[in-house]
C-alpha cells in the first residue's frame, strides 16, 4: 500500500543545483495535454453545418461554458472564457486517467492542483486590477474597516489553499478507497462500481467545482 | 505488569478501530433516518409516487452511508493490521487514524441526509422532476462526502506512513493532533455542505426551469463550506510531515496537541455557519432565479467573513507549531500552549455559526429584492458579522496572551 504515498522522481544536476521532477506526474500531464490537442484537432477538423460527433461534443462543451461565463462575468471580461474551459478540460481529463489501469491522475500529486490554484489566483487579481483600477482594488482590502486588512489578505490567500487541497484530497481519497477496497475484496465485484463513482462521477464533479470556483473568484474580483 | 511494545500497538489498533466505526456510525445513521422519515412524509402526501420515492430514498441513503463505509474500511484495516516490530509511536498513530476517520465521518453522514430527504419530498410535490431531483441529490451528497474523504486520506497516511524516524516525544502528540485536527474540522463542514444540497434539491422541485443555475450555486456554496475542513487537513499534514527531532519533548507535545485542537475545534462553527448561508442562497435562487449573480456574490462575501474564526485558529496553530518554545518541565510551560489551543478552538465555534446566520438572512432578503437593497444589506451584514466576531477575537487575544505573555 506504500505505492500511493510514493512519488517516482527524476533527478537532474544543473550547475550544482539538484533538480527533482515527479516523473509520473510529468508524463501524465503531457498525456493529458496530448489528449486535449487531439480532441481540439478532431472537433475542428471538418467543420460543417451538420456537425459530426466530435464537432457536436465540442459545441456542447463550448456552449455550456459560454453560458456559465456569461452568467458570471460582464461583457468586458468574457475574454476569460478560453481559460475557464481549458482549466476544466485539463482537470477533467486528468481525473479521468485514473480509471484506466496503469495510468494515474496528475491531480493526485498536490503540485498540479496547487499550480492551477496559484494560476487562478493571479489571473483573478490581475483581472480585478485591470477592471477596477489599482486604487479601487486596494481599497477593498480595508473594507469594512481598516483593521480588517490582514484578515482580508489571509482570506484571499486561503482561497488558493482551499481550492487546491479540495481537488487533491478528493482525487487522492478516491484512489485510496479504490485501492484499499479492491485489495480487501480480492478484486472481485466491487472495483468497477468504485471506479465509476470515485473516478468518473466524483472526478467530473470536482473538475467542475474547481473550474466554477476559478470563474467565481475572477467574477468577485471584477465586481 | 509490563507489556511489550507490540501489545501496546495491538491494543491501540483495536481501540482505533473501535473509535473509527463507533464515531463513524453516528452521522450516517442520523442522515439515513432523516431521509427515511421524510420519505414517509412524502409518500403520505402522494401515495401514487410511493415506488419512485422509496427507490429514491434507498439511493440517497446508500450515498449518505458512504462515510460510514469509509469508517468501516479503516476499522477493518486497523483490526487486521500487522503490528510486528512496530515502534511505540505506531500505537499513537493508529489510535489517531481511527479518530480521524471516525470523527470526520460524523458530519458527512448527517449532511448527506438533507438532499435525500428533500429529493423524496420534491418527488411527491412535483413528480415529473423525479430524474432531475435524483441526479441533483446524487451530486449534492457526493460533494458532501468530501470532508470524510479528507479524514480518510489522513487516516490512511497515519496508518501506513513510516513513523520510525519521528521521536516518540513529542511525535505522539503530533500524530494525535493531526488526527483530531482533520477529524473535528470535518464535522462542521460535512453538515454544512449538506445544507445547500438539500435546499437546492428542494428548490429544483419548485423551479425546474432554473435547475442549472441552482445546481451551480449549490456546488459553489457546498465547496466553500468545506474550506474549514481543508484548514484542518492542512494542519494535519504539517503535523505529520514536519520532522520533530531535536525539539524539546516538554513542552512541545502540548503545543502540537494544542495546534491540532485549535484548528479542529474552531473549524466546526464556520463549517456549519457557511452551510446556513449557502442553504439560503440556494433556496433564494430557486425562488428568484434572476437574482443568482447578486446572491452568489453576497453569499461568498458572507461565507468568507464567517470563516475568519477558523483562520484565527489556523494562525494559533501555526504559532504553536513553528515558534519554538524553551525546554521546561514546569506545569505552566505545558499548560499555557495547550490552553491556548483549546481556548481558540472552542472560542471559534460560536462566532462561526453566528456570522453564518447573519449572512444567511441577508442572502435570503437580497434574493427577494436583488435590485433594491443589496448594497445596504451587505453593509449591515458586514457590521453585524464584525460584532458577532468580537467573541472570537476575545478568544484570539486570550490565546495570544497565553502564548506570549505567560
Amino acid at each position: 500500500m506504500n505505492e500511493l504515498t510514493h512519488i517516482p522522481h527524476w533527478y537532474l544536476s544543473l550547475g550544482g543545483m539538484r533538480l527533482e521532477f515527479n516523473s509520473e506526474t510529468l508524463l501524465m500531464s503531457w498525456l493529458v495535454m496530448a489528449l486535449i490537442v487531439a480532441f481540439g484537432f478532431l472537433a475542428t477538423r471538418k467543420l460543417s453545418f451538420l456537425p459530426g460527433s466530435w464537432q457536436t461534443l465540442g459545441e456542447i462543451m463550448v456552449g455550456t461554458f459560454q453560458g456559465l461565463v456569461a452568467d458570471a462575468l460582464d461583457e468586458r471580461n468574457r475574454k476569460y472564457f478560453p481559460l475557464v474551459i481549458t482549466v476544466f478540460l485539463f482537470i477533467w481529463l486528468s481525473n479521468m486517467l485514473g480509471v484506466i489501469p496503469g495510468l494515474s491522475e496528475p491531480t493526485r500529486d498536490l503540485n498540479t492542483p496547487l499550480a492551477y490554484g496559484v494560476l487562478g489566483f493571479f489571473i483573478a487579481h490581475y483581472a480585478g486590477i485591470k477592471t477596477k483600477g489599482l486604487k479601487a482594488y486596494l481599497s477593498e482590502y480595508v473594507q469594512p474597516m481598516f483593521f480588517m486588512a490582514p484578515l482580508n489578505i489571509i482570506g484571499e490567500l486561503s482561497k488558493v489553499v482551499s481550492i487546491s487541497f479540495r481537488l487533491y484530497g478528493n482525487i487522492m481519497g478516491g484512489s485510496i478507497i479504490i485501492m484499499v477496497v479492491t485489495d480487501l475484496v480480492y478484486s472481485l465485484v466491487l472495483p468497477p462500481a468504485l471506479n465509476a463513482f470515485f473516478g468518473l462521477f466524483v472526478g467530473t464533479i470536482q473538475a467542475f467545482v474547481f473550474t466554477m470556483l476559478t470563474l467565481v473568484y475572477i467574477s468577485v474580483q471584477t465586481k | 505488569m509490563a507489556f511489550s511494545t507490540e501489545t501496546w500497538v495491538q491494543a491501540a489498533s483495536f481501540l482505533g478501530a473501535g473509535f473509527s466505526v463507533g464515531f463513524g456510525a453516528i452521522g450516517a445513521a442520523l442522515g439515513e433516518g432523516y431521509a427515511a422519515g421524510n420519505a414517509s412524509r412524502a409518500i403520505g402526501k402522494n401515495p401514487a409516487m410511493g415506488g419512485a420515492i422509496l427507490k429514491n430514498m434507498l439511493i440517497g441513503q446508500a450515498v449518505a452511508e458512504s462515510a460510514g463505509i469509509f469508517a468501516l474500511v479503516i476499522a477493518m484495516l486497523l483490526v487486521f493490521m500487522d503490528v510486528q516490530g512496530a515502534p511505540m509511536i505506531e500505537a499513537w498513530s493508529l489510535l489517531a487514524s481511527g479518530l480521524a476517520m471516525g470523527l470526520s465521518a460524523i458530519g458527512s453522514g448527517a449532511g448527506g441526509g438533507f438532499p435525500a430527504a428533500e429529493a423524496c419530498l420534491g418527488i411527491a410535490d412535483n413528480p415529473p422532476t423525479q430524474n432531475a431531483l435524483t441526479t441533483n441529490m446524487l451530486i449534492g451528497s457526493a460533494v458532501c462526502q468530501t470532508p470524510a474523504i479528507f479524514g480518510m486520506v489522513v487516516a490512511f497516511m497515519l496508518m501506513f506512513m513510516d513513523w520510525s524516524g519521528q521521536p516518540l516525544w513529542p511525535g505522539w502528540a503530533a500524530v494525535m493532533g493531526a488526527g483530531l485536527s482533520v477529524g473535528l474540522a470535518a464535522i462542521g463542514s460535512g453538515v454544512g455542505s449538506g445544507m445547500p444540497a438539500g435546499a437546492a434539491t428542494g428548490g429544483m422541485a419548485r423551479q425546474p426551469g432554473a435547475a442549472t443555475t441552482i445546481r451551480t450555486n449549490m456546488l459553489i456554496g457546498s465547496a466553500v463550506s468545506q474550506t474549514p475542513a481543508i484548514f484542518g487537513m492542512v494542519v494535519a499534514f504539517m503535523l505529520m510531515f514536519v520532522d520533530w527531532n531535536g525539539t524539546p519533548a516538554w513542552p512541545t507535545w502540548a503545543s502540537l496537541l494544542g495546534a491540532g485542537l485549535a484548528t479542529g475545534l474552531s473549524a466546526i462553527g464556520p463549517g456549519i455557519g457557511n452551510g446556513f448561508t449557502a442553504q439560503e442562497a440556494s433556496a433564494g435562487i430557486a425562488r428568484v432565479p434572476e437574482s443568482s449573480s447578486t446572491v452568489t456574490t453576497t453569499m461568498l462575501i458572507g461565507q468568507t467573513v464567517a470563516q475568519s474564526t477558523v483562520i484565527y485558529g489556523f494562525l494559533v496553530s501555526l504559532i504553536l507549531m513553528f515558534i519554538p518554545r524553551e525546554a521546561s518541565e514546569t506545569m505552566v510551560a505545558w499548560a499555557a500552549p495547550l490552553s491556548a489551543g483549546i481556548c481558540m478552538g472552542f472560542g471559534g465555534i460560536g462566532p462561526g455559526v453566528g456570522e453564518g446566520l447573519a449572512a444567511a438572512y441577508t442572502v435570503n432578503r437580497i434574493a427577494r429584492d436583488y435590485e433594491g437593497v443589496g448594497v445596504l444589506l451587505t453593509r449591515v451584514m458586514l457590521v453585524g458579522q464584525a460584532v458577532s466576531e468580537s467573541t472570537g477575537i476575545y478568544a484570539l487575544i486570550v490565546s495570544l496572551l497565553l502564548l506570549f505573555v505567560i
